[in-house]
């Protein structure tokens, strides 16, 4: 904040009624506007320096999503090997959707542990994970899966709408939803498989 | 400009006539061609206060990445069915949370940033008055004759060049 | 041996910086004047160690000595070495190296153009002020921003490369330096305001004497600022210049105040009066360069440009604390002893328009601040995001953009001390007519909008009204003998040049947005398109590659010549594609070009954005005439006759006091004789009989 910049103050120019000699003395017997101002620029100078102080740096600050605790959008259509995919295939499970795209590196990071997932959840058959391609070519999109031994259906989303749905800002972002399908966790980055694990038995124990 | 008597004297009706020229040229470039908007010409002005969710602070309207086409899209359709601009901003108010509108709403805590500068400048404008308003009376200044012979000796310093006097700084 | 050269340099200046302090404190403590003259040497040291340090960067980056952890960050071998070279500053740690080198520079200057006074104890609390914010910018260097810091590990075979869109323009190695030219330079200015406060010598015309140096840095500033938003332009593939984000803010908040003070210390030199309040906005414009910089490095704010954050940004902000404190501090303990008396007679004179400009360009500051901090605000008390930006922005300032306007077209037609709306209809019948006469044309060529409307209308009022003054000031000159060109040189003048490059600027800017189409067309091969009547030919993809870069290229035909390339890039093999926009400009209009989409199949359609935007090039224009403008302010006038009277003759008073000619507003028209007014010669009635030292002018000052 300026020096200059509080409302309602002229410029510190004149002495007011100085009398018949204008001079040091007059000067002195004039009103301490600028101490005032002063004074006043100050105190917002301080508040805003706190305020500064105590900002955390902005890559850090998680943006809450708004669906949490609403119903989540659904995820459907056609996956990379060609088939279907919709609503009916993760009814009544814990349901990880994870927006990812070949070119990005946190989403190269975080495919071992989200292949750890599906294949401890594979046999209990509780949790289900879903892929959505972000903004990718099909053919990298199909070439980033296989590389990378994913098995779990990835779901093609032409025109970007699912993400919009969800209100994917970046790759990779992951959503949690419970089996009542209420969005109940929302992570920012690169995943790992307790991450994901404690979510799911987070809003277990919370009877979500 | 040396004013030749003539145009002193008419200066006031050409000041009229140019303001009545003005006035029609800025009707004229206000409503004419205004006309109903266009569905696209609509969904361009909700894309400018939008921002791209993928992007540091650009408008939808104004950038390529995949989200501002997704969500171009989708106003567009919701345009086209008749939603409102205010429903379109809350629907995706409702998928990105509120930091989705370049433009702060004015109602809650974010009318801060629209009255506090209202307020500035009301007050500086007044604070401006108030000084003026103060010194209304004229400065009074008397001149003494020990003012007069002050005068004529500086002059005198300066017409003739004393020596002695400090030369005066080059700027 | 690159990072021990470094390291040396660092902490030369570092040492330079402390001891030269410490001797100039005891200079001033023991009013030695020996210890003052000794003092001064310390620059030197400074500057050495500055240029030491720069010079062991470089080398390191031209080397590829990638032992060096910021070389090893912001170089590879496939760097082309403009880029390279450039790289110096493209990231933190080396930014706050070249802001050192600009800081040394500008105190040995300080130094060698003031050196026949060090002796004088106002001038020494200048060089310590300037010392000890060396020292902290070097000590910054010394410990958490070191940019010598070697690679733990072993030595990488290969670096990272500089930021993608840090090397596809040669505008990166002109918009930093430049911009630090006039950030860094407001700190000269800043030391003599702070020395006159601590001196208690304000009415002696060091303020006047050092306007010249916030002149030099204010130019640079703007020309920064303005090829920022030209490489933003050439780059960043919106279409835009300026995007309110809130590194551009931060480096506007600076300017803002010192384009108020460049206006309102004119007051203080033609009648001595706003003394205080234009040393407020000195200190105010250093304080912003820190706070800037804060933003711009700590990693607080989320931008475009911003540095990554790092644990500088406390440090930063505790320097701009100690700078509020201080500069605040001494205002409130000096400033109501040291108001200057008299007073302004009535708001309807150049005093007044310039008190008016400085509310306006005072509330820009406020609004800009406001806006870029706001976010923060509301994210410590309602633990949401929201986003200020451009539309909020656009909205608060066009209104004050255009008060501005008409101010730059009124002000220099008004008179000292007091006006009448005779003197003022006479003055500006023509350039209103001028104005109008814009209006109209601007209707009829389609412009619409009340703001744009506005703007064509009193950008023509404006420019003629300085155009005016300029032939007056010519005229005036070629009567007295001295050739007419010294109309258009000086303060006064050159500042009518200056407007007249605002003004062009400000009126391309309004034609851009009111008048500029944006399209997405998708063409095949060979097929053309009409958008806003320019032919759009695409040809086809090219796939280009080279050692940093692998671009895809569509060229494209405007209207039949060309081609011009916009692609999407990659650097390096992991990084996301970014597109770069290709630009046909002619005096007309700038046919901008994108590829926003690629074919799925080769041969395919291609998306491609075309925006067509009239008058884009007479924003640069506009830029230069700016800056010829403030290279002609700077050269000196003639030495003007302390006894020729500067204003219209106030009726009370105009007898006898040397009024050689009589007719009210005649001085005015004639503004070759008002440059180089000597200072306070004519000082209100009064002041002389204290006995004050305070308005002997120092002799020798510039």
């Amino acid at each position: 904040m300026t020096v200059a910049a509080t409302p309602g103050t002229a410029p510190p120019v004149d002495p007011g009624d100085a009398g018949p000699s204008p001079g040091t003395a007059g000067a002195r017997r004039g009103r301490h506007t600028a101490r005032w101002t002063a004074g006043g620029v100050l105190l917002v100078i301080a508040a805003l320096v706190a305020l500064l102080a105590t900002r955390p740096p902005a890559t850090a600050t998680e943006v809450a999503t708004p669906l949490l605790g609403k119903p989540a959008p659904s995820v459907s259509g056609t996956t990379l090997s060609g088939g279907r995919f919709g609503p009916s295939a993760y009814r009544g499970r814990w349901v990880v959707v994870n927006f990812s795209a070949s070119w990005c590196p946190p989403c190269q990071q975080e495919q071992p542990a989200l292949v750890a997932f599906a294949y401890h959840h594979r046999a209990p058959g509780d949790a289900v994970l879903v892929g959505v391609v972000y903004d990718d070519s099909t053919s990298s999109a199909r070439a980033f899966a296989s590389s990378s031994g994913a098995t779990w259906p990835s779901v093609v989303d032409p025109g970007g709408q699912i993400a919009l749905r969800y209100g994917v800002r970046g790759p990779p972002e992951t959503f949690v939803i419970s089996p009542s399908g209420t969005v109940v966790a929302h992570l920012d980055g690169a995943v790992t498989t307790a991450d994901l694990d404690d979510q799911i038995a987070a809003a277990h124990a919370a009877g979500l | 400009m040396r004013p030749r008597p003539g145009l002193r004297a008419s200066s006031g009706l050409v000041w009229m006539a140019l303001a009545v020229v003005l006035a029609v040229a800025l009707v004229f470039g206000v409503s004419s061609g205004r006309g109903p908007l266009t569905a696209s010409q609509r969904a361009e002005a909700i894309d400018s206060v939008l921002k791209c969710p993928s992007c540091d602070g650009i408008s939808v309207a104004d950038s390529s990445a995949s989200t501002a086409a997704a969500v171009r899209q989708v106003v567009l359709a919701r345009v086209r069915e008749g939603q409102s601009d205010t429903q379109i901003e809350q629907y995706l108010e409702t998928r990105y949370g509120p930091s989705i509108l370049l433009r702060p709403p004015t109602t809650g805590l974010t009318a801060v940033v629209w009255v506090v500068p209202l307020l500035a400048g009301a007050g500086g404008i007044g604070g401006l008055g108030l000084f003026f308003w103060r010194r209304r009376r004229p400065l009074e200044v008397r001149v003494t004759p020990e003012d007069r012979a002050l005068v004529d000796r500086v002059l005198a310093a300066h017409e003739h060049g004393a020596a002695g006097q400090p030369a005066p700084p080059r700027r | 041996m690159n990072a021990a050269l470094g390291h040396t340099g660092v902490l030369l200046g570092l040492v330079g910086s402390v001891a030269g302090a410490g001797v100039v404190v005891y200079g001033l403590v023991r009013r030695r004047p020996s210890s003052l003259r000794a003092g001064q040497i310390y620059a030197g040291l400074i500057l050495l160690g500055a240029v030491v340090a720069t010079v062991a960067m470089e080398r390191a980056l031209v080397t590829h000595d990638f032992s060096i952890a910021f070389v090893a960050e912001n170089n590879s071998r496939s760097t082309p070495l403009l880029y390279t070279i450039t790289g110096m500053w493209s990231a933190l740690a080396g930014s706050i190296l070249l802001w050192a080198l600009v800081l040394s520079g500008y105190i040995a200057a300080m130094v060698w153009r003031f050196r026949r006074q060090a002796a004088d104890a106002l001038v020494g609390w200048a060089t310590l002020v300037t010392y000890m914010v060396a020292a902290f910018f070097f000590a910054l260097m010394a410990g958490p921003a070191d940019p010598f810091q070697t690679v733990s590990g072993h030595v990488p075979v290969n670096g990272l490369g500089p930021n993608v869109l840090l090397q596809d323009n040669p505008l990166v190695a002109f918009h930093p330096p430049l911009l630090y030219l006039g950030l860094v330079g407001f700190t000269i200015p800043f030391a003599f305001a702070v020395a006159s406060l601590v001196t208690g010598r304000i009415g002696e015309g060091w303020q006047v004497a050092t306007r010249r140096w916030t002149l030099f840095a204010w130019a640079f500033l703007t020309v920064g600022v303005l090829l920022g938003a030209w490489w933003s332009y050439q780059v960043l593939g919106w279409g835009g210049f300026w995007g309110w984000d809130p590194v551009e803010n931060a480096s506007v908040l600076p300017w803002l105040c010192a384009t108020a003070y460049l206006h309102s210390v004119m007051v203080q030199e033609r009648r001595g009066l706003l003394r205080v309040w234009n040393l407020s906005l000195v200190i105010s414009t250093f304080s912003l360069t820190i706070l800037g910089t804060f933003l711009t490095r700590s990693g607080v704010i989320e931008s475009v440009h911003a540095f990554s954050d790092s644990d500088i940004g406390g440090l930063l902000l505790g320097f701009f604390g100690v700078v509020v404190v201080g500069g605040v501090g001494l205002i409130a303990w000096r400033g109501d002893r040291l108001r200057s008396p008299g007073g302004i007679d009535s708001p309807f004179s150049r005093e007044g328009a310039f008190l008016l400009n400085n509310l306006l360009f005072v509330l820009l500051a406020v609004i800009v601040l406001l806006g870029t901090v706001f976010p923060l605000l509301y994210e410590a008390f309602e633990h949401q995001q929201v986003t200020v930006g451009a539309p909020y922005f656009d909205a608060l300032t066009l209104p004050i953009g255009l008060a501005l306007l008409v101010l730059m077209a009124i002000g220099p037609a008004l008179p000292w001390r007091k006006a009448t709306a005779g003197t003022l209809r006479e003055r500006l019948v023509v350039p209103a007519g001028v104005g109008v006469l814009v209006a109209v044309v601007s209707v009829i060529a389609g412009v619409r909008g009340i703001g744009a409307v506005l703007a064509f209308c009193l950008g023509g009022f404006a420019a003629a009204s300085n155009v005016r003054q300029l032939v007056l000031a010519a005229r005036g000159a070629h009567r007295h003998g001295v050739g007419a060109w010294r109309g258009l040189v000086g303060r006064a003048n050159g500042g009518m040049v200056v407007h007249i490059g605002v003004v062009v600027i400000a009126v391309a800017l309004a034609a851009a947005t009111s008048l500029g189409h944006r399209a997405e067309v998708t063409l095949s091969p060979g097929e053309t398109t009409t958008v806003d009547g320019q032919h759009i030919t695409f040809e086809k993809l090219v796939v280009v590659t080279s050692p940093a870069r692998t671009a895809t290229e569509a060229l494209v035909l405007v209207n039949g010549h060309g081609p011009y390339r916009p692609a999407v890039s990659q650097y390096g093999t992991n990084t996301e594609p970014v597109g770069t926009p290709a630009i046909d400009s002619n005096i007309l209009h700038d046919v901008y070009l994108t590829v926003d989409s690629l074919p799925s199949s080769s041969g395919g359609p291609v998306g491609i954005g075309v925006t067509v935007q009239p008058l884009v090039t007479w924003l640069w224009v506009g830029g230069a005439i700016l800056v010829l403008g403030s290279v002609l302010a700077a050269v000196p006038g003639r030495r003007r006759r302390p006894t020729d009277p500067v204003s219209a003759p106030v009726p009370a008073v105009a007898d006898g006091n040397g009024a050689g000619r009589g007719r009210p507003g005649d001085d005015d028209d004639e503004p070759v004789a008002s440059d180089d007014v000597v200072p306070p010669v004519t000082v209100p009635v009064g002041d002389l009989e204290d006995g004050r030292a305070d308005e002997r002018v120092p002799a020798g000052s510039p």
